[in-house]
């Protein structure tokens, strides 16, 4: 589906303003007045508080004023469950502990905080947070996910009988049943490593109470601008037009900052209004670290039964996934986690349980792949490993168990973190795999490529992989669009933006139904004073929710300006159409009416109103979807290791995928690519690591690398494959997270493959120089 | 983090752990240390400036003595906290008579640190904690030399 701007390769409208530095951030809101903020976090990981003396910080000259916990009084209040609890699943069990804004009585992580600050200006508040005595007695962290989940552990909570947050097990078929008839069962454990959202603009947040008009303004870098003003409304006792939140140009969302109510938007609109002064917090490096949220982080204990021919029975996987000290994000990265692990392979029996624990961590919430990666990581690895026992080609044994596009729609059984069983939509995944290793040159690289390689006493291999994306989920987003009197389109949707090309792609679906000039479309994400309903930026559902959403409200505005014309021309509906920015008469192009001076006509005037009158040319429309749109692909990489210094260089990198119809070939290919580097990162450089006390010790770019430039891949390549989902109207599903979600495994393949003197395995997800050095030291030498 | 090591002083050993229960002359061995006074027989309060790769920040804490067994062991235990963070650490300390008026000092010892000091420095501390030990050990020579030239 290919028309004038829909699928075409538009360059970014968005890039004008972000590259010549006139785009408006959230640190460049400032109003007259405006005072600053500084949290003052605690530095132990779990500790009782004993007392806060503030007394010298009050003091301190320029600050403002001084509060904790206590001062708060009965607005201090524990924060909302954000996802309802899971309990669609029978027999779930959900432990609710959401995070408080502030600490209150002990700290639970390191990093949580403890008092705020605000001053004239974010010097003194730092200064002044260091006036701040904190007397806490020191208790032992939890922080090893199997041992937190004994009953001997330490409690995060101590009016819970266990560190137990939630326990969900799910079941398709019968797997200890399969397990009988199997020739082969092969089991492993498997960690998939805590990594961080590391978007390069850290979270802020800017308020004004304006008493005079009894309205609250603000700005946030937020994934979720409508939950954070009707959250902000509901614990202020204002109704949700009082407030107003506008999410200004972000950079970089990543998931972290779908979060809401934490420590700054709780207490800043308080403070706000309390004070009568509008107030600015801008979060570095350092706190987005140690207590924004981040991801990953689960130990998996995986099964799988298997005939001698590769067909497998049944999978069973046990898994404890990491919430942190609260679980205010409920289950939506464990339960990706269970529908992501067998959800491109037929699996007939598949049984799956998560342990979700609590530790003396930050806070557990999506982060870019959100759970896919964990699943998919292990279903691959054990494909590997299955490979290895049948001694088959870890592709032939995936072609044999791949879905086949026969059999979709497909019910797996399992239900997602939209609380419905989940469907596999369409797509062809074995072409997926196919064309992947085409494009590699699979069987030239294994017949003389790596032969020759070899003898030269190179270390090269390959890596193939294959995944799904489930995107899309509801529940649901909407859209206006407008024709202005200047004959251009304005197009207010509640979803917002942190850098994909919402501007553009938005753009482009109502360019296409209105024939007007992409650029003459402007669009506006995630401003609750133009468009107040919605959920939030997450699971890839952008272009395919709030897109599809947009597409029938333009249908409703094209049917609005043919019936207008056609009156206006005296002919009949289906003797106008659209020309460039104007309606004209079929075949008498000089009968027209320019788009603009039809809008005008569409606001009537005295003595030109109808009863039922629906002035301008306007709609609104609004999307669900019954279900998530699953997204597929095959991955394949060539890699270069030294076995001395276990460095590794990415030589050839190649991902087909299938996202349905697309809007814009040039953003995808942004899409993936960016994916891709996150994913590479996770593979080989980020890595966030707490020591047994619960200390964060890569809290900078010091420590917790970023993959960068040099690190991509030399060569990469990107085929796409088109199967558009039955879902919606465009045949849409979504692509955000697809790159990021098959590097780690098929690294983790390539290195074992090159490494071939050694009978490696790779258990772990996020690897490194030193660890892949210690794993080839344990590895025995073949 | 763990610290282990020796260190050979060219001294009696008397001479040397009477060096090491006088708080002047820890105070003048360590590197950035402010002030250090004796509370009791055991226990001495102190300060501290340290730079750690990027943090550079005030401490003060308590050293305390455990185990006494002159002249032959002890226990330093450290409770510090400053601005960048917090440390307790306990460091056991042997000294060995090996003839030739010389005395050998073997240490061990954990340190757990928290806060900025963690977060940032942890990956400096191993080397920072290496390079005080060793010229607060050349210093505590120099004052060892010039106790015993005065005796």
């Amino acid at each position: 589906m290919t028309g004038k701007y829909f699928g075409q390769p538009v360059l970014r409208l968005e890039d004008k303003h972000l590259l010549t530095g006139r785009a408006k951030f959230c640190d460049d809101i400032v109003i007259p007045g405006m005072l600053h903020a500084a949290f003052l976090r605690s530095d132990y990981a779990h500790a009782i508080i004993k007392n806060i003396d503030v007394t010298e910080a009050r003091k301190h000259p320029g600050v403002v004023a001084v509060y904790t916990a206590e001062d708060m009084g009965d607005y201090w209040k524990l924060g909302p469950l954000q996802v309802p609890p899971p309990f669609a699943i029978k027999g779930a069990q959900f432990n609710a502990r959401t995070l408080p804004p502030i600490a209150k009585g002990k700290v639970r992580f390191s990093g949580e905080p403890i008092a705020v600050v605000i001053a004239e200006s974010r010097y003194i508040a730092e200064d002044a947070c260091e006036d701040i005595i904190f007397d806490a007695e020191p208790l032992p962290a939890v922080i090893d996910l199997e041992k937190a989940w004994e009953d001997t552990s330490v409690l995060v909570h101590d009016d819970l009988p266990s560190n137990m947050a939630a326990l969900v097990k799910q079941e398709s078929g019968d797997y200890e049943a399969a397990k009988k008839q199997a020739d082969v069962v092969v089991s492993h454990r498997y960690v998939a490593d805590h990594v961080a959202g590391a978007a390069m603009e850290n979270r802020g947040f800017v308020v004004n109470w304006d008493e005079r008009t009894q309205e609250m303004t603000v700005w946030a870098g937020t994934q979720a601008p409508l939950p954070l003003r009707s959250a902000i409304a509901g614990r202020m006792g204002l109704v949700e037009n009082q407030v107003r939140v506008i999410t200004p140009y972000i950079g970089g969302g990543f998931g972290p900052k779908v979060m809401t109510s934490q420590a700054d938007d709780v207490l800043l609109p308080w403070i706000s209004m309390k004070l009568n002064r509008p107030i600015k917090w801008i979060e570095d490096r350092r706190e987005n670290f140690l207590a924004t949220t981040s991801e990953r982080d689960q130990v998996h204990h995986c099964e799988m039964a298997l005939k001698n021919d590769g067909t497998i029975l049944g999978f069973k996987d046990i898994f404890y996934h990491n919430t942190g000290a609260y679980d205010p994000y409920g289950m939506t990265v464990p339960l990706n986690t269970q529908t992501h692990t067998v959800s491109n392979y037929r699996v007939p029996n598949f049984y799956t349980e998560i342990r979700m624990v609590f530790t003396n961590e930050m806070v557990v919430t999506p982060v870019r792949g959100a759970g896919r990666s964990e699943g998919v990581f292990v279903m691959e690895r054990m494909m590997d490993l299955a490979a290895r026992e049948l001694k088959m080609d870890p592709v032939e044994i995936r072609l044999k168990n791949l879905l086949k596009k026969e059999e979709f729609p497909l019910n797996t059984g399992v239900i997602g973190q939209d609380f419905v069983v989940g469907v596999l939509d369409s797509g062809d995944y074995k072409n997926n795999l196919e064309k992947c290793i085409q494009m590699i040159d699979y069987e030239k690289f294994r017949n003389e490529i790596q032969p020759k390689a070899r003898k030269e006493g190179k270390h090269l291999g390959i890596g193939v992989v294959t995944f799904t994306e489930g995107t899309a989920v509801g529940p649901y987003e909407g859209a206006r669009v407008t024709v202005g009197n200047n004959g251009k389109v304005s197009v207010a949707t509640g979803y917002s933006t942190q850098g994909q090309g919402h501007f553009t792609v938005f753009a482009q679906i109502v360019a296409e139904q209105l024939n007007v000039k992409v650029e003459d479309v402007r669009v506006i994400t995630g401003d609750t004073g133009h468009f107040h309903w919605g959920a939030g930026t997450f699971a890839s559902r952008g272009a395919t929710i709030a897109g599809s959403a947009i597409n029938s409200a333009a249908v409703l505005v094209r049917e609005k300006i043919f019936a207008t014309a056609a009156k206006l021309l005296d002919v009949p509906e289906d003797q106008v159409e659209l020309c460039e920015g104007s309606v004209c008469v079929k075949g008498h192009p000089e009968k027209s009416v320019s788009l603009g001076d039809l809008a005008g006509k569409a606001n009537p005037m005295r003595g030109a109103v109808e009863a039922d009158v629906k002035p301008g040319l306007e709609a609104t429309a609004y999307y669900a979807p019954p279900h998530g749109a699953t997204g597929s692909g095959a991955c394949a990489m060539i890699v270069d290791v030294d076995p001395e210094t276990c460095k590794v260089n990415i030589e050839r990198f190649v991902l087909v995928h299938d996202c349905g119809t697309v809007i814009n070939p040039l953003l995808l290919e942004g899409q993936i690519q960016g994916g891709v580097s996150m994913g590479i990162g996770n593979a080989f450089y980020e890595k966030m690591v707490y020591d047994e006390n619960g200390q964060l010790m890569t809290a900078s770019f010091m420590d917790y690398l970023m993959p960068q430039a040099t690190d991509m891949p030399k060569r990469m390549e990107i085929g796409h494959n088109v199967h558009p989902s039955p879902l919606n109207t465009l045949g849409l599903k979504g692509v955000g997270e697809a790159g990021a979600l098959p590097p780690p495994p098929a690294f983790c393949q390539a290195v074992e493959d090159a490494l071939y003197e050694y009978d490696l395995d790779l258990t772990e997800s996020n690897l490194n120089p030193s660890l892949l050095y210690k794993f080839k030291n344990e590895a025995t030498k073949r | 983090m763990n610290v282990e090591g020796e260190y050979i002083f060219n001294g009696p050993q008397q001479a040397v752990y009477e060096m090491f229960n006088d708080p002047t002359a820890l105070a003048t061995a360590v590197p950035g240390m402010q002030k250090m006074v004796q509370v009791d027989e055991t226990h001495y309060e102190g300060a501290i400036f340290l730079r750690i790769g990027p943090i550079s920040a005030a401490f003060e804490g308590v050293l305390s003595l455990t185990d006494v067994n002159p002249p032959e062991s002890c226990t330093l235990n450290i409770e510090g906290k400053g601005k960048a963070g917090f440390a307790k650490g306990v460091g056991r300390v042997k000294f060995t008579d090996i003839g030739n008026n010389q005395t050998k000092l073997n240490y061990s010892g954990e340190v757990n640190i928290g806060g900025t000091l963690a977060s940032v420095g942890q990956r400096m501390i191993d080397s920072v904690a290496k390079s005080m030990i060793k010229s607060g050990c050349e210093k505590l020579q120099k004052t060892l030399e010039e106790r015993c030239q005065q005796k």
